[in-house]
């Protein structure tokens, strides 16, 4: 090869080998605005890098290469204008004003950002269908407009760029219909968790138990009519469990919602030797034969159980109350639906002396013994 | 009795790795299986519907700044609107195009940073199809490269290397293809390119680019002292042609587990200061050699470059430092902002920070093995071998495992299997 033909590459080359090693091994936070619609979409935020809004307006008004507060404040109405030509809202009715609420700086991962909160006003009080985005394309290919609308309490997250610049917002039915989704979705997750939760199940045997034993004093008139008994019996557990139910999610609530918080190991112990309690409670009335009222104390106790697990989880905290309705609701049917299944097949066992006399007393010898075992365990792990 | 023990979640949603799934001790739940496993999966759920709340919280507005604070130190092409990216007119002519965007992707990566990748492209985008180069191909074949667009950037650099008149783009294409066909693990078209290389432009590019591919196929040992040789006979050669080599020596120790690989990256770093890959090489060395005290220093000033402070993190937590939570809590941040934009997302990078700083070994499973669909150098192969291992994805290594078999790859960088 010629010898001035390989000097001109290597000159050539120079300028061109560092780019060749492998590329992009580091990453590196590219240019993103953030835009937040408020409020069920009736504020918009935007936070715009300082950095990128220096490539389109003078912001460093003496040139040191240096962006002072000074120089940002001077710089607002500019800023305000950038954002007016490139942001765009707009109802069925035609665009929709902003007027400026808050203007001040932020901050993200990559440094500072000029921040505006503005109240989004449509014409005839429409509300806002499509937001469109349209600045710094042009100067970074690679910039992008990073949205966050909130919707009341559902939020949504979505990505603008140059080749998908306008984006439409659901009308806000949609976020009721959200709502429904996730009641719907915790109602079938209280159902389960009631099926696979021994604990509860457990307990709800326990209060089952003594219904199924034909009572003393009463024998002859239930022989007689052992369907109207049967249903009278039924509709008691039912008020029983709903007692149980209704007193489970006051406290379940109220330590979702972090206002009661109660320690997890000694809230266990308790669960445990409330099952317990509750089996020796049939045997020798300890204490007393008000069923109902005994489940609603247990429930409280029981309520604690889940919340204690629940207690750090404070954000969004309505959508928190629609879950916990739909779950506690659907521990409710799931109680309801096994009380059906299994309290007639038990009332009708009920007649066998064999029942009364060795398979109820060996079922709550089984679950005290599980109970105070649970105990022992939680005691010693306090 | 009935014992079972918490399983986490498995299922990943948009931030998985990134918030902890709340969970009570297990020594105290784990013999109250149901009460917990329902209070558990509850919170799961109530964690997953809630997380975007979480994930897109912003900073507050803050009103009150003051006149004389600095508040940014513009980068020198931002800092005066002469330079402004929309202020140049339009190139006029192909080669002041090229001038310009050969700026920016040196600038890239000289500061890691890719809003100059997002201008290089806007000017890309401006310029007439019809009117490439073959200087503008390539330019632009780095550019894709770059953004991980490995098809489009090897079709345009086989479009120079036929086509072209010009022996100069031809061999820079080469240089550039070779390269990417070694960073995506495709050694016999790498070794093409680099004989090809060899005949037309001999030298210690064509050297380095050929030990490379040796080095990576089963010879490492020959590899190196070959091009040690080569080296200290061509003393005469540009810095870049040595800096290249040093690098490449670097590398080749490090495989065969050679103490002098730290001299080489500090020779390289030496040669090419601003290069960031050689200090993000020299850091990880540093840091596999448990140095930690040395890869604070080389990391000391660089908080832009993720792959530079998650090194650093990992140095930090290893010595007890106290700056190690914010640190930590400015990488999440970074990577929050980095999965809401979806793309961009450095899967090495955070894959290597679930692994080491999060402990999260799913997490680092899956974005290392998406990473390893695209890349294969060492570090990614390493990552992705010691992400499996603790994640117990026995399979997955396997498959890594077969792949080094094939191309006789060894490396004493992998961890070990355990005998």
């Amino acid at each position: 090869m010629n010898r001035s033909v390989t000097g001109r590459l290597a000159i050539r080359l120079l300028l061109l080998l560092i780019m060749t090693l492998p590329l992009s091994s580091w990453a590196h936070k590219a240019s993103d605005s953030f835009i937040y619609l408020e409020s069920a979409q009736s504020e918009l935020r935007i936070d715009l890098a300082l950095r990128d809004l220096a490539l389109v307006l003078p912001l460093d008004t003496n040139g040191d290469g240096q962006l002072t507060g000074a120089e940002l404040r001077s710089n607002r109405a500019g800023i305000t204008r950038f954002v007016d030509q490139g942001v765009a809202i707009a109802s069925a009715s035609g665009r929709c004003d902003l007027e400026g609420q808050q203007w001040g700086l932020s901050s993200h991962s990559d440094g500072p950002y000029a921040a505006a909160r503005y109240r989004i006003v449509c014409a005839d009080n429409e509300p806002p269908a499509t937001l469109e985005y349209n600045l710094l394309f042009e100067q970074d290919a690679l910039h992008r407009g990073l949205v966050s609308v909130n919707n009341g309490d559902t939020e949504r997250l979505a990505v603008l760029g140059p080749d998908n610049r306008v984006l439409t917002l659901d009308p806000l039915s949609g976020a009721g219909a959200r709502v429904l989704d996730l009641f719907g979705t915790f109602l079938v997750e209280g159902v389960i968790h009631l099926l696979i939760g021994l604990d509860h199940i457990l307990f709800l045997l326990v209060l089952m138990l003594p219904a199924t034993l034909p009572r003393k004093g009463r024998r002859a008139s239930d022989h007689n009519r052992p369907e109207h008994s049967l249903r009278a019996r039924l509709l008691e557990l039912v008020g029983i469990v709903t007692a149980f139910t209704v007193a489970h999610s006051m406290t379940l609530a109220l330590a979702a919602l972090d206002i009661v918080t109660l320690p997890i190991a000694w809230v266990e112990t308790v669960i445990a030797l409330s099952i317990a309690l509750a089996a020796l409670n049939v045997f020798w009335p300890v204490l007393g034969r008000k069923t109902w009222k005994l489940a609603f104390g247990f429930g409280l106790i029981h309520g604690f159980g889940f919340a204690s697990v629940l207690g750090d989880l404070t954000s969004g905290v309505s959508q928190i109350v629609v879950a916990l309705a739909g779950f506690n609701l659907g521990v409710e049917l799931g109680q309801l639906g096994l009380l059906l299944v299994l309290f007639p097949v038990l009332h009708a066992c009920g007649r066998f002396p064999l029942y009364q006399r060795a398979a109820v007393p060996l079922m709550l010898l089984t679950v005290g013994a599980l109970s105070l075992y649970w105990v022992a365990e939680r005691a010693t792990a306090i | 009795m009935i014992r079972t023990t918490n399983k986490p979640s498995t299922t990943c949603f948009r931030s998985c790795g990134l918030r902890r799934q709340p969970n009570s001790d297990p020594g105290l739940t784990a013999l109250h299986p149901a009460l917990t496993r329902r209070a558990f999966s509850i919170a799961t759920l109530i964690t997953v519907l809630t997380m975007e709340t979480a994930l897109a919280a912003p900073a507050a507005i803050e009103t009150e700044f003051a006149d004389n604070a600095v508040l940014i130190t513009l980068p020198a092409t931002a800092a005066s609107p002469a330079d402004r990216p929309d202020a140049q007119e339009p190139a006029r002519d192909a080669e002041a195009a090229a001038n310009q965007l050969q700026t920016y992707l040196t600038l890239s990566r000289t500061a890691g940073d890719p809003r100059y990748l997002g201008y290089a492209q806007a000017l890309v985008d401006q310029w007439p199809k019809a009117q490439m180069t073959d200087r503008l191909l390539i330019l632009h074949a780095t550019l894709n490269q770059s953004l991980h667009r490995f098809e489009a950037a090897r079709l345009q650099l086989r479009q120079v290397i036929s086509r072209s008149a010009d022996p100069a783009s031809i061999i820079q294409a080469r240089v550039t293809l070779a390269n990417l066909e070694l960073v995506q693990g495709h050694y016999a078209a790498a070794g093409d390119q680099c004989d090809q290389l060899a005949k037309t432009f001999p030298g210690l590019i064509a050297d380095s680019c050929q030990a490379l591919v040796q080095a990576r196929t089963g010879h490492p040992r020959a590899a190196y002292d070959d091009l040690l040789t080569r080296t200290q006979r061509s003393p005469a050669s540009s810095t870049s042609s040595l800096a290249w080599a040093e690098g490449t020596l670097a590398d080749l120790a490090a495989q065969l587990g050679k103490p002098a690989a730290g001299e080489h990256w500090r020779r390289t770093l030496v040669l090419s200061p601003d290069d960031l890959y050689t200090r993000i090489q020299l850091a990880d060395w540093l840091l596999a050699q448990g140095d930690n005290e040395a890869v604070m220093e080389v990391t000391e000033g660089f908080a832009q470059t993720d792959a530079l402070m998650i090194l650093r993190a990992i140095a930090m937590k290893q010595l007890g430092h106290p700056g190690t939570d914010q640190l930590t809590e400015h990488l999440k941040e970074r990577f929050r902002e980095a999965q809401w934009r979806g793309n961009l997302l450095h899967q090495r990078d955070f894959a290597r920070f679930a692994l080491d700083v999060e402990g999260d070994a799913e997490t680092a499973l899956t974005h290392a093995q998406s990473n390893w669909q695209q890349q294969r150098e060492p570090l990614d192969t390493r990552l992705l071998l010691r992400a499996a291992r603790a994640a117990n994805a026995t399979s997955i290594a396997d498959d890594v495992k077969a792949w080094l078999a094939r191309h006789n790859q060894t490396d004493a960088r992998y961890p070990e299997d355990p005998s």
